[in-house]
């Protein structure tokens, strides 16, 4: 630093602290407030954390109790007995089909034709 | 550094060493703030508040005055950027002067040596305060102001020369 960069910097300093004859704030006092307000801060976002897991917690056991569409259904066997007619459950890998055990069953057994393609 | 004062979340910062640069750091936020003295204290608040929840970590990678005063230099950028978009904000919505939010004001200094300084651009400005005033070096102040240490040198060459050509006029002599 030369000679003309040291009286510049002393005049520059001077002029600065003349701008900052404000006193500085205590540290304690702005320690203590920063503390406070972190404190808050991080009780806040436990809050915050505590209620998003809460409500995920609440999401999955909505989603794993809420009742599939091809619920078990229990058929009273009384209500069974009195047909002989059956009906297979249907979904989209089994065809609807209904047949009578005593009509169907011997020509099912019996037949050599084919049926829709196949050799019963 | 007394294992009691270390910061949770900041393992290489005491309270102890931020309250041996304390007043450096308020006369910085001071200078950030417009020399607002409720503002600094808040920004210097701020400043402990990143360090303390440590979103701010300190890696020992500068020294601990210049990596706080680059926390207060960046929370005084965004907050000028948010009082900023708010001013634009308020005058999109047709209300004119924007009420209750003061820009800063310099404070008024009858030294021909302050108006110099004040008249200089930002950044030249900022490095001749830092360096003149704050006692960093030109690469230390260029790390604070988030710049390169060519472009930190070049501002303070420029901040230099145009302060010795502002002066001269006024009479005051700083050439060799």
């Amino acid at each position: 630093m030369t000679d003309s960069d040291t009286r510049l910097r002393q005049a520059v300093g001077k002029a600065l602290a003349a701008a900052e004859r404000v006193p500085a704030a205590e540290f304690d006092t702005v320690w203590a407030a920063a503390v406070a307000r972190a404190g808050i801060a991080r009780k806040r976002r436990l809050l915050l954390s505590g209620s998003a897991a809460a409500a995920a917690i609440a999401v999955i056991a909505f989603v794993f109790h809420t009742p599939a569409g091809d619920e078990w259904r229990y058929v009273d066997r009384y209500q069974l007995l009195e047909t002989t007619g059956w009906s297979a459950p249907s979904d989209s890998l089994l065809p609807h089909r209904e047949f009578d055990i005593y009509e169907s069953v011997p020509v099912l057994i019996e037949s050599t034709e084919a049926y829709g393609g196949t050799l019963l | 550094m007394r294992d009691s004062d270390v910061l949770d979340n900041n393992p290489h910062i005491s309270r102890s060493a931020l309250e041996a640069i304390h007043g450096q750091v308020f006369g910085w936020a001071l200078s950030r703030t417009g020399y607002d003295r409720s503002a600094a204290e808040d920004l210097v608040q701020q400043a402990y508040i990143e360090l303390l929840t440590g979103k701010a970590r300190f890696d020992r990678r500068s020294s601990l005055k210049t990596f706080v005063f680059s926390v207060v230099q960046n929370l005084a950028r965004s907050r000028y950027r948010r009082i900023a978009s708010r001013l634009r904000l308020l005058q999109t919505a047709g209300h004119g002067a924007a009420e209750g939010l003061e820009q800063p004001v310099e404070p008024q200094q009858d030294a021909a040596v302050w108006r110099a300084v004040q008249a200089l651009p930002q950044r030249q400005r900022d490095i001749v305060e830092l360096v003149f005033c704050r006692d960093m070096t030109i690469e230390s102040a260029s790390r604070v102001m988030g710049v390169s240490t060519g472009t930190g040198r070049v501002h303070y060459d420029r901040a230099k020369k145009a302060l010795r050509l502002t002066l001269a006029d006024h009479g005051e002599k700083f050439d060799d």
